[in-house]
């Protein structure tokens, strides 16, 4: 097993690394490496550029002001765990976070690498999406910002195009009475892949759900926002989603309508179905609880 | 293009030009020659490659090197106080918490950092926190329990001490019976101990292997000239290169090519090698090497290729791919389930597992200009590796030297030559110089020798009160492309179904049949694994039916000291009841047995197995196991020398520890030689859980026979007669008034002088005539069994399928355990490595016999986040063939853990699972079904 030739870059803004991208149309980005060099020694990518973004400051920068939150590309998932930043204002995003591969890998794996992946198991998106997150993405001369609902485009796809690169993840500050959690479906305790995930917030008020997002992830090409079930949620009063109630397994089935799941070597695409429904319950019942905390 | 970086390692400096490409593992490796970090899947899964970069804990492998500049790191060679131990390293050798060693430095690195960032975790904490670092030997039992101690240390705290009971056979003895730290470990808690991969010979050069691509082709032509050309290129060679003669593991099935010569028969087959000055050059001239394939119809499941006008992997031989067939019947099977009350019948299904040492295979080979080879390998077995070169290349064994290094784990996987072996031997002549070869995680699986997966069909019949009256079984293994083990492992899924429970009736139809897949070989429990996980859960399904307690139809059955089995297995030492008592009494079966609520479930599996092949693998004279003592010329220490393999298991310490008790001197006057085909006398090395009873026998004898010499010249120098004498704990003294002594090495001095070397030597093979006269007999025959039984205890998520394994409560029959501690090592990791083959572990292939989940990524093994609680245990008992009365213990105890989890599991669900691995999917499908079923 051996890493093909390639040349490196480490460029230290994200001027510079923008730069690097347009002088080599073939380079590949690289954040904490901990994808792409294991497909690379795999064969199954070869680049003969590799850009580092490993010494960019402020794509390492986690930060907020009254509306949102901000977190650079290239935290790894230990930095965004360890932010009490990110712990204050979306513990769900940490809760997500800490089941991601082992403490090496978060150590040096990102955020931003993580989501640029797009694998339709990543254990971030589904959370930043039910967070109503977006990106924000440099290309020479440009920056703009776009929803993380448009982000992802099919497995391993995403809407990036030549010379784009992912500065940072916009989060707006949840409001009072909302709450988040994130499942997740592995088939061993620890660094192991989804094989279902579902992230749900919801905002309550005065008993009644007045707005909410239920993502599933590893069910579909890409982890996606279920709006049968998300839309069955809205207006509902709480007590109608206690565990048990015939109104969870209705926003369960709603939530796999919208699946299109594959059968793979961790599970077939009716089990994943039904593991589906198991985790959206849960997650409803559990974001709904961890709203009481939050007030 | 290089570049220059500067980097701190363990506090030194270093200027080190690099490669871009390069990772800080190979840069510690290869640049730096720091070898305590580990290579072990290279990807990122397995944490054996651990260290700390800047405070933080790395995988190595997925580092560049670039990237680490102007770092801090930290290795395994920096963390002790020079000669002065870090409290971890203490710990870990403290606990026993080492095995094969190989993860070790990874998982010390890794707790190291645990502490640096919480000086004060708790159990969870820990074992949530070492889930990045995988070991396929301790169970993690021990680990955990080291890094607790470690934390204790290391907060000042003194930690708990073990109340420790020794076993009635040993309350007389004073090195064995006794929890003594591995002899090992002192070396690989520090990265000193020496793998085969951290060997850097002069002028030494690397191989690789072309490995097909089609699971079943023609070869029509072989183009190497383009990679001949390549630059670096020292040595290409394909099939046309090499003698056209057949090898393999069993002689009657040599069926494997030394490279493929006109066919090849599944995807891993080997095509063609090359040498080259690194392996990247080999790795760029494989992919020049242009192999032109006629692709044939292959098959992949044993029922299809089986059945006639199936497409044959041999044309002259194992007609419908019928690689071996056993067709054994003992006592009257039909006047047996005629006898029966009750008859009951059902299809089990095994899983294809792979071992999965965390060491992946390597090799290297030199000639020397006068034409001897010596080879340094990670094998399990010395002998038969250097017995088959010896074939392979047609010379005496004398002409070759074999050397085991440290290995790291094997578990079956390296208990027969492999094709590095032989390959690096074959390009090492042509190249005239050293040659280095290694697989990837990947090329591991591909090389195979994993777990065959089973169908089995069992039908057993019982009397009302549960007495077993007949048990039929038909296996039908798959077997992959090549023999291997097979042909035994065919025997031993039959052969060993007797050992626990006595019936008289008994009749059993084998099958291993070949696919267009890897072979199958020898994976701990050899053959039995499978076969017991239907029995066992056979057996409960039949006390259900009966309305009886599934321990109890056990002990209605169970097996009895000085019994032959129908199968005319000798069976001597036996306390199978003594164990089941002992686990229903711990787990406090009889209150959870049937009241615990929904989703909770409690079970029983049992098992046993061999303590040695009562025959080689190939017929010889020799003698099993052999020992020689080299007392140091002033009696202060005594060198002991012995063939067989220390794979990580401990048989280097346990066989010490029998010398010295037969010596009388103490453990810590003991060095070890071991598996050195040069300066060790034979030993068949490890497999089929021989070394304690063979090895031990062994080296008792030679350290008797030291005794005896040490013994005679002390009663000249006591002027005493010497059967008045004896020796313990480093002294010479009266058996009737022992405080009249001398020091045992001034007798040792005392003898070299006046007499020379002091040397002792022993041998040990199983009695003659082991066994019955039939075909096959010799399978099975064992100069001792041991026997266990384990409780499971589970919560099984009814929405999901999920499974959590909350307890084991294990207890074995292994005689007299000779060292405690190393046995229940044993006991916690196959405790372990059965809950993982058993919840987790399957090889996958797609349509066209490609594995698609050869890594440590898809192809899951248990962490520390998944280990329940285990309660090991050691019941009393002596058996009298076996070394101070010591047998096996470390693949008997694989053996019950499969029935024990499918029987919680059906305990907890209300239904069954009869195929492995009992996964999630299945559980779930197993609720429904019975859901839908009114």
């Amino acid at each position: 097993m051996y890493l093909p030739d390639f040349n490196f870059h480490q460029p230290d803004t994200v001027q510079k690394a923008l730069d690097l991208l347009e002088e080599n149309p073939d380079a590949a980005l690289m954040a904490g490496g901990t994808d792409l060099l294991v497909e690379m020694k795999k064969g199954l990518r070869l680049h003969g550029n590799i850009v580092s973004l490993a010494k960019i400051p402020e794509m390492k920068l986690i930060t907020q002001d009254e509306k949102n939150l901000y977190i650079g590309a290239c935290s790894t998932h230990s930095e965004v765990i360890a932010s009490s930043l990110v712990g204050e204002i979306a513990p769900a995003l940490v809760e997500a976070t800490t089941k991601i591969g082992s403490e090496q890998v978060r150590n040096t794996g990102t955020i931003g690498g993580n989501i640029c992946t797009a694998a339709s198991c990543c254990d971030t998106a589904p959370i930043l999406l039910a967070m109503h997150a977006f990106v924000e993405i440099a290309n020479a001369g440009n920056k703009r910002m776009l929803p993380l609902s448009e982000f992802f485009t099919f497995n391993k796809k995403t809407i990036l195009g030549k010379g784009d690169l992912v500065i940072r993840f916009i989060i707006p500050k949840p409001e009072s009475g909302t709450g988040a959690c994130y499942e997740k479906f592995g088939l061993r305790e620890a660094g192991s892949i989804s094989v279902v995930s579902v992230a749900v917030s919801v905002k309550i008020s005065d008993g009644i759900i007045s707005d909410a997002c239920i993502v599933i992830g590893a069910v579909a090409p890409t982890p996606k926002i279920s709006e049968q079930a998300t839309n069955m949620l809205k207006g509902k009063n709480v007590q109608e989603l206690a565990e048990g109630m015939p109104l969870l397994e209705e926003v369960g089935d709603a939530a796999v309508r919208d699946s299109i799941p594959i059968g793979d070597i961790r599970g077939g695409a009716q089990y994943r179905r039904d593991v589906l429904k198991v985790m959206t319950k849960r997650a409803i019942v559990r974001a709904i609880g961890n709203t009481e905390i939050g007030n | 293009m290089k570049q220059l970086i500067n980097i701190t390692v363990n506090g030194n400096e270093y200027e080190v030009a690099v490669k871009a490409t390069m990772t800080l593992l190979d840069l510690l490796r290869d640049e730096l020659k720091l070898t305590g970090t580990k290579k072990g899947c290279e990807l990122g899964d397995c944490g054996a490659c651990t260290v700390i970069m800047d405070g933080l804990a790395v995988n190595s492998c997925l580092v560049l090197a670039v990237e680490a500049a102007g770092k801090k790191v930290e290795t395994i060679e920096g963390l002790a106080d020079g000669a002065k131990l870090h409290p971890i390293q203490r710990a870990f050798i403290e606990k026993g918490a080492i095995q094969c060693g190989y993860c070790t430095p990874g998982m010390i690195m890794r707790t190291k950092n645990i502490f640096d960032q919480n000086p004060n975790p708790t159990k969870q904490e820990i074992q949530a926190e070492l889930s990045g670092n995988l070991c396929r030997c301790t169970g993690y039992t021990k680990i955990i329990e080291a890094v607790e101690t470690a934390r204790d240390y290391l907060n000042g705290v003194e930690p708990p001490v073990l109340e420790f009971m020794p076993q009635k056979s040993a309350i007389d003895l004073s090195v064995v019976g006794r929890r003594l730290p591995k002899i090992d470990s002192p070396d690989k808690a520090t990265g000193r101990a020496v793998y085969t991969d951290d060997i850097s010979l002069p002028n030494m050069i690397y191989g690789k292997l072309l490995l097909s691509n089609v699971a079943h082709a023609k070869i029509i032509s072989i183009d190497t000239s383009k990679a001949k050309a390549l630059p670096g290129v020292k040595v290409v060679l394909t099939g046309a290169d090499v003698p056209d003669i057949r090898w393999g593991t069993s002689p009657p099935r040599y069926d494997e090519t030394i490279l493929a010569k006109d066919k090849v028969r599944f995807v891993g087959d080997v095509v063609a090698a090359v040498a080259a000055i690194d392996e990247e050059t080999c790795y760029r001239a494989l992919e020049l090497i242009k192999v032109e394939y006629e692709e044939l119809p292959a098959v992949f499941d044993p029922m299809e290729a089986m059945a006639d006008g199936a497409p044959r992997l041999f044309d002259h031989k194992y007609e419908n791919n019928i690689n071996t067939h056993v067709d054994h019947h003992f006592g009257d099977i039909d006047k047996g389930f005629a006898e029966a009350d009750h008859i009951r019948e059902h299809r089990f299904v095994g899983n294809r597992t792979y071992q999965n040492p965390m060491e992946p295979h390597c090799s290297i080979a030199e000639w020397d200009r006068n034409g001897r080879v010596t080879l340094h390998t990670s094998t399990q077995v010395v002998h038969y590796v250097h017995h088959q070169i010896s074939h392979i290349l047609g010379v005496p064994l004398g002409d070759i030297r074999v050397i085991m290094t440290n290995c790291g784990g094997g578990f079956g996987a390296k208990a027969a030559t492999t094709t590095i072996e032989v390959m690096s031997i074959f390009l090492s002549r042509i190249a005239g110089c050293a040659v280095k070869m290694r697989f990837s995680r990947e090329e591991m699986y591909l090389f195979g020798r994993g777990r065959h997966k089973q169908y089995i069909d069992l039908k057993i019949g019982v009397k009302k009160d549960g007495t077993i009256t007949a048990v039929k079984q038909k296996a039908v293994l798959e077997g992959g492309a090549y023999s291997s083990f097979g042909i035994v492992s065919t025997y031993y899924a039959g052969s060993m179904l007797t050992t626990l429970y006595k019936f008289p009736n008994y009749k059993y139809d084998g099958f291993r049949v070949n696919t267009n897949l890897p072979p199958c070989g020898a994976f701990r429990g050899h053959g039995c694994p499978h076969p017991r996980f239907a029995f066992e859960s056979l057996l409960t399904m039949i006390a259900d039916d009966l309305g009886m307690d599934s321990i109890d139809i056990r002990m209605k059955n169970a097996m009895t000291p000085e019994y032959r089995t129908c199968n005319d297995l000798d069976i001597h030492s036996c306390e199978f009841s003594a164990c089941m008592e002992e686990v229903r009494k711990k787990s406090r079966w009889d209150e959870k047995k049937g009241k615990l609520p929904p989703g909770r479930g409690i079970g029983i599996g049992c098992g046993g197995f061999v303590s040695g092949a009562g025959y080689p693998i190939y017929r010889s004279k020799f003698p099993h196991s052999s020992a020689t003592i080299k007392v140091v010329e002033d009696g202060t220490r005594a060198i002991l020398f012995i063939g067989d393999a220390d794979i990580g298991q401990g048989s280097d310490t346990v066989l010490s520890m029998a010398a010295c008790e037969a010596m009388g001197i103490s453990y810590d006057r003991i060095s070890v030689v071991s598996a050195d085909s040069d300066l060790t006398p034979i030993g068949f090395g490890a497999y089929s859980s021989r070394v304690t009873l063979m090895g031990g026998n062994a080296s008792k004898m030679a350290g008797e026979e030291i005794k005896k010499q040490v013994l005679a010249t002390a009663a000249e120098m006591m002027k005493v007669d010497a059967d008045r004498l004896d020796a313990k704990e480093n002294k010479i003294f009266m058996k009737d008034d022992p405080s009249i002594s001398i020091p045992w090495e001034e007798a040792g001095f005392g003898h070299f002088s006046k007499k020379g070397p002091l040397l002792g030597k022993g041998h040990y093979s199983p009695p003659e005539g082991l066994g019955g006269t039939y075909k096959g007999a010799a399978v099975g025959t064992s100069p001792a069994y041991s026997f266990s039984a384990t409780v499971c205890e589970v919560e099984v998520d009814m929405e999901t399928g999920k499974v959590k394994v909350l307890n084991f409560w294990d207890a074995h029959d292994c005689g007299t355990a000779v060292n405690p501690m190393l046995v229940e090592g044993q006991a916690e990791g196959a405790v372990l490595m059965g809950m993982s083959e058993v919840l987790f572990e399957n090889e996958v292939f797609d349509k066209k016999g490609k594995i698609v989940n050869a890594d440590l990524h898809n192809y899951l093994i248990a962490t520390t986040a998944d280990m329940p609680e285990i309660h090991s245990a050691i019941v009393d008992s002596y058996e009298p063939n076996g070394p101070y009365g010591a047998k096996e213990v470390g693949e008997g105890a694989t053996l019950p853990i499969l029935g024990a989890i499918a029987n919680a599991v059906a305990d907890a669900i209300g239904t069954r699972v009869f195929e492995l691995p009992i996964t999630p999917q299945r559980v779930l499908e197993a609720i429904q079904k019975k859901n839908l079923t009114p």
